[in-house]
């Protein structure tokens, strides 16, 4: 079974709750789910919509023709039945039109239950889930589970629509999935690395992560702060770091370009700093509900300067957690900054797993006990790692932003000068052998041609990969350190090497060409800020 | 303790004579004194800096500092103080650095509260750019920026940090030693925000030293716990040079509020020692 659904009405009318809540329920069926989120930029009208593409088999994007289309408002009508397939139909209230559509009439209803007007899609999930023949104590089992106490009414509605329905498939309950976002993904891979302090300052669409870990304040003993703006929030982030911390802050962009000033100074400080870079289209404030990959040569060159740096990108939820896990390894080891780059294709869609799993990655915060009177911040070490502390522990702690000697003392000669540029950059030859054991790189399939790409783009290429023949996908996952030997060795064995990316001119491949020498023979870009769907790279890779 | 066990070996680098070289006497007379009354502990003193001629007290103090980017001095203190609520966090910095750069941390700080002290080094410009003007120079101020005199009146800090909430409000004077320390030391003390703005003449851009002395007198007998008392003390100095005008020092306001950190009492000990390791099933199970 494969079933594309869409979900739409105006802002406020519940189109992302409804979608999220049936995308979960399938999931607990043991459905594979895919839960894309299109919504602009403001609060209450306009046009949102979601697309959950359910499978029984593993699915990582949304398609492009429905099976169903639940419409809340006759503008969802409109602007989407013309993608129905062949044999879907528009499921909505009577008081709307359709061209192929199941009506119905839920005016009646809505006055039996003495309202609200949101029960109006309880009774078209109802309705639904009796057309794909799930059980009925099952459905009310997890309704009440999501909406506790005030679930009466809307378990109600749920009945009625549900006994307007005729059973057209039969699911049967299998061993039910995990269903996450990709923000939900980066807040509990941080959690679990044992996060400290989280801070940021709203912006869509990292914002999720600061929602769901100030919800997790207390539970999990942790500090989440808003701060006055990016500026603030990543100093105060560089301070926490500097007390002993475990650090992060998110943003999108536009905050990421206030927090460069900082992230140079997390490098020459040798202060562990966990940056979230959750991308939107831009330019500036660009299309800023929207989805882009086009901020990923600013964040692999972010920051004045010369210092190691480690750049990370997920392609999916479960990523999102590990890679997050490693992130905070590897910061908190080799005392450089660490951007973990995602979008909103990334952060705002549900994904399925059978299994969550969190990375082997260690925990320590790799500070030194048994600290000499002597202790010096910055002693030049054969790693180029300095054994670390914190201020409270003993011995004087420094963290500068000037050159320094290793006591953290202010020095402006030469040949301190180098010696600390050798000694920080000693650091990168480290995190290249470690970020080698981290599975930088992943191939999928086989095929004389390849795909490249990284970040949110894998679950389209994934779901496009089994109907394409002759090629195979790289994804690349630490975009610095570069993982340029592997690189290398894959395109020199591939007739075609195509790059698939959501921006205006293929950044991966300037950095693929910086790094190799080599060049992608083919871009596929997508620059409208809408994700690929595999069936828009099977279109392009047959042309 | 004494005040040179807070000292460094590191060569200052200040201008002979500059009154940097006092406050940073003071500083550590008052870090001394608070060590051997048992108020504070030495390794749990923690310096945030910015940039400018005031922020080389990093190198000249001997305790746990950090010397952070030009105008983020508050910020770096706010997270040091989230991190380890224990440590008794000063920022200090200057007026380019805390009312151009840092104007909005400074006034947000005001409002959040946290145990921190503010010392604000005001020589009335950019010292160690040569002396362009600053949000507190005086109108006509000549630099090299503003050849023809700076056009615009200088705020005045002192009402500003009223304004925006702060529980300590304090002014006091570089070239007073009895009156500096007494100053830095009740700001430590407070707890909650205490904004200390220290008047000082830079010898080489914006020599006030003889307007100073002239005018500034300590403020006495005030009642601090009067919102509106503080503010006419505050306003009685407009920071002009055009006549003479009387320069009140002292601790114009002090009040007791809820601190920033009161908020993340749930933490209860510095984070580096917090045992964090988490129940990976418990904290996936929301998902399934």
């Amino acid at each position: 079974m494969k079933k594309t659904i869409l979900i739409g009405g105006v802002a406020g009318q519940g189109s992302a709750v409804t979608s999220r809540l049936i995308g979960k329920i399938f999931c607990r069926l043991g459905c594979f789910v895919f839960n894309y989120r299109d919504y602009p930029s403001l609060i209450r009208g306009g046009h949102n919509f979601n697309i959950l593409e359910v499978s029984d088999r593993p699915v990582y994007s949304q398609s492009e023709k429905y099976d169903i289309i639940i419409a809340l408002d006759q503008k969802t009508i409109d602007l989407h039945q013309m993608n129905l397939k062949d044999d879907g139909f528009v499921l909505a209230s009577s008081r709307l039109r359709a061209e192929r559509m199941k009506a119905i009439d839920t005016k009646p209803i809505l006055e039996e239950l003495e309202g609200p007007q949101y029960l109006e899609n309880d009774i078209l999930i109802g309705w639904m889930f009796k057309y794909f023949g799930v059980d009925k104590e099952f459905l009310f089992e997890q309704i009440r589970e999501a909406f506790g106490q005030n679930s009466e009414k809307i378990e109600k509605a749920i009945e009625k629509g549900y006994l307007l329905a005729e059973e057209k498939e039969k699911l049967e309950k299998k061993e039910g999935n995990y269903f996450i976002s990709g923000n939900d993904g980066i807040s509990i891979g941080a959690i679990n690395a044992g996060l400290d302090v989280y801070l940021a300052y709203p912006m869509t669409p990292a914002t999720a992560v600061l929602h769901y870990l100030a919800k997790k304040e207390k539970e999990y003993n942790i500090e989440v702060s808003q701060l006055e703006n990016e500026i603030a929030v990543v100093n105060a982030a560089l301070g926490a770091s500097f007390a002993g911390a475990r650090a992060m802050v998110g943003t999108s962009g536009g905050g990421f370009a206030l927090m460069t000033e900082a992230i140079s100074l997390s490098g020459i400080s040798e202060l562990p700093l966990v940056v979230y870079l959750s991308q939107r289209m831009g330019p500036a404030t660009g299309v800023p509900t929207y989805n882009s990959q086009g901020d990923l040569k600013f964040a692999v060159n972010a920051g004045h300067g010369e210092f190691p740096k480690i750049v990370v990108a997920p392609g999916d939820s479960q990523e999102a957690i590990s890679r997050t896990e490693e992130a905070f390894y590897l910061t908190a080891k080799y005392r450089t900054p660490v951007i973990l780059i995602g979008d909103k294709h990334l952060g705002e869609s549900d994904y399925t797993f059978k299994e969550l799993k969190s990375s082997s990655v260690s925990k320590d915060r790799f500070l030194s006990k048994n600290l000499p009177e002597n202790y010096k911040t910055y002693e030049i070490t054969d790693s180029g790692v300095s054994p670390a502390a914190a201020p409270g522990q003993g011995p004087v702690v420094r963290a500068t932003s000037y050159e320094h000697d290793e006591y953290g003392y202010t020095i402006e000669d030469a040949e301190t000068t180098v010696a600390m540029n050798k000694k920080r950059m000693k650091k990168a030859e480290q995190i290249e052998r470690e970020v080698s054991r981290l599975k930088p790189t992943a191939v999928y399939g086989d095929g004389k041609n390849l795909i490249i790409g990284w970040g949110s783009t894998k679950g389209a290429i994934m779901d496009a990969l089994p109907e394409l023949d002759g090629f195979r996908f790289l994804q690349i996952s630490y975009i610095t350190p570069f993982p340029r030997d592997i690189v290398k060795k894959e395109m020199e064995k591939s007739d075609q090497v195509i790059l698939i990316e959501n921006s205006v001119t293929g950044l991966l491949g300037d950095i693929i060409t910086e790094q190799t020498g080599l060049s992608v023979s083919k871009k596929v870009l997508k620059y409208d800020g809408r994700p690929f769907t595999a069936d828009y790279i099977i279109r392009e890779l047959k042309k | 303790m004494e005040a040179k066990d807070f000292a460094t070996k590191q060569e200052i680098t200040w201008c002979p004579g500059c009154p940097n070289i006092g406050i940073n006497q003071q500083v550590r007379e008052v870090l001394a004194e608070l060590v051997n009354e048992g108020k504070i502990k030495a390794k749990d003193i923690a310096v945030s800096a910015g940039i400018g001629c005031h922020a080389k007290n990093y190198d000249y103090l001997n305790v746990n500092a950090f010397y952070g980017l030009h105008g983020r001095t508050l910020p770096v203190a706010l997270g040091i103080k989230m991190a380890n609520p224990e440590l008794t966090v000063i920022g200090i910095g200057g007026d380019g650095d805390t009312y151009a750069e840092g104007i909005g941390h400074f006034v947000q700080n005001c409002r959040h509260n946290a145990n921190i002290t503010m010392l604000v080094h005001d020589n009335q410009n950019f010292a160690l750019t040569t002396g362009q003007s600053t949000p507190t120079s005086e109108k006509g101020f000549k630099g090299f920026s503003t050849p023809l005199g700076e056009e615009e009146s200088p705020m005045n800090p002192m009402s500003v940090a009223l304004a925006s909430g702060a529980t300590f409000v304090a002014r006091t004077f570089a070239l007073d030693m009895a009156h500096l320390k007494e100053t830095i030391k009740k700001a430590i003390e407070h707890k909650g925000f205490s904004f200390v703005e220290v008047l000082m003449p830079c010898l080489i851009f914006h020599n006030n030293m003889a307007y100073l002395r002239k005018n500034v007198y300590k403020a006495e007998g005030n009642d601090t716990g009067d919102f509106k008392k503080a503010m006419e003390l505050a306003l009685e100095w407009d920071y002009s040079y055009e006549k003479d005008q009387k320069i009140p020092i002292g601790l114009f306001y002090q009040i007791k509020k809820a601190t920033f950190e009161d908020q993340w009492a749930h933490l209860g000990k510095p984070c580096y020692l917090i045992d964090r390791r988490v129940n990976w099933s418990k904290l996936s199970e929301e998902f399934k």
